[in-house]
C-alpha cells in the first residue's frame, strides 16, 4: 500500500527529479482537506481541446454560480460573523471573475462589452462542477447553522481548488494555466479564512 | 532489465503537517502533488488538485510531470 509513493519516488529520483518527497502514510494519514468524485467530476464541459478562452469562459460560470451561491447564504444567515464572511466570499468571486473577464479580453479585444461576454457562459454551474439549485436543495438541511454553513462552504471552496487545478493541468495555454493557478492560490486562502472562522466557532480547527 | 538502483536511491519523507504546511507557503504550479494509487482510490478520496498517475503507468508518462519542480508523491 504506502509502499507505491516510495516506489514513485525513488523512480522520478532516478531519473533525474531534483526534489522528491514520499508523503509518509499516504493518503490514510493525511490530516488535511479531502476532495472527493469521479475523475471526470466537472470534466463534463471540458473536452481536453478548449482553446483558453472555453476555459476562461466555463471558470466564469462557475465563481458566478458561486458568487450567487454565497450571496444568497448571507441573506438567509442570521449570525452577523458568517454573513459578513459570506458576503465577502462573494466580494472575492466577483473579483475572479473581473480578473477572467480582463484575460478574456486580452484574447478577444473585439468584445463589444461584459454582456455580451456573459451572455455566452454556461448557465447554473457552481464552483466544483454542480449546479447551485441542486447543490442548495441536496444541502438546505445542512445549512441551518454557523457551523453548517462554514462547512458546507470549505466542503465547495475545496471542490473547487480540486476542480481548478484539475483544469490546470490539463490546459496547454501558460496564460490560462497560470491564471486557474492563481484562482487555485485564492481558493486556499479561502479555506484558510474559513478554517480559522470554525476555530473560532467550534473551538479547534485540523482542516489545513 | 531490474533496474536494482533504484530500490536504494534515499527518499526523503515528509509527514502530513509538513506536507501541509508545504502546500500552504507554497504557490500552485510552483509543485506537484502525485497520486500514484489506482483510480477508484482516487475517486474515493484525493488530496484536492492531486494529478493523478497511477504508479503502473508512471513509467510512460513521466514526461507530463516537470522534474525541475518539487514534488510530493502519496
Amino acid at each position: 500500500m504506502g509502499g507505491r509513493s516510495r516506489a514513485a519516488a525513488q523512480m522520478l529520483s532516478g531519473m533525474g527529479f531534483g526534489e522528491v518527497y514520499n508523503l509518509k502514510g499516504g493518503m490514510k494519514a493525511w490530516q488535511g482537506l479531502k476532495a472527493e468524485g469521479p475523475i471526470e467530476m466537472g470534466m463534463m464541459y471540458v473536452r481536453g481541446d478548449e482553446t483558453p478562452e472555453d476555459i476562461i469562459t466555463l471558470a466564469y460560470g462557475m465563481e458566478d454560480g458561486l458568487g450567487d451561491f454565497y450571496a444568497s447564504m448571507a441573506d438567509l444567515t442570521r449570525d452577523e460573523e458568517v454573513k459578513a464572511v459570506l458576503k465577502s466570499l462573494s466580494q472575492i468571486e466577483d473579483k475572479h471573475k473581473k480578473k477572467l473577464y480582463e484575460l478574456y479580453l486580452d484574447l478577444q479585444p473585439e468584445t463589444k462589452d461584459r454582456d455580451a461576454f456573459e451572455s455566452a457562459i454556461a448557465p447554473d454551474v457552481m464552483e466544483g462542477g454542480f449546479s447551485t439549485k441542486d447543490f442548495i436543495e441536496a444541502h438546505r438541511s445542512d445549512m441551518e447553522t454557523v457551523e453548517g454553513v462554514i462547512i458546507v462552504a470549505m466542503m465547495l471552496e475545496t471542490q473547487a481548488l480540486d476542480l481548478y487545478l484539475r483544469y490546470s493541468h490539463q490546459t496547454k495555454d501558460e496564460n490560462t494555466k497560470g491564471i486557474l493557478q492563481n484562482i487555485g492560490d485564492e481558493e486556499k486562502a479561502h479555506l484558510e479564512k474559513l478554517g480559522r472562522l470554525m476555530e473560532e466557532k467550534h473551538g479547534h480547527s485540523n482542516l489545513i | 532489465m531490474m533496474r536494482w538502483k533504484q530500490f536504494l536511491i534515499p527518499v526523503k519523507n515528509m509527514d502530513t503537517d509538513e506536507a501541509r504546511a508545504f502546500i500552504h507557503d507554497h504557490q500552485e504550479g510552483t509543485f506537484t502533488l502525485l497520486d500514484v494509487r489506482q483510480p477508484t482510490e482516487y475517486e474515493k478520496e484525493r488530496i484536492p488538485g492531486a494529478k493523478l498517475i497511477p504508479l503502473p503507468e508512471l513509467p510512460n508518462r513521466m514526461k507530463e510531470l516537470d522534474p525541475e519542480k518539487p514534488l510530493i508523491a502519496y
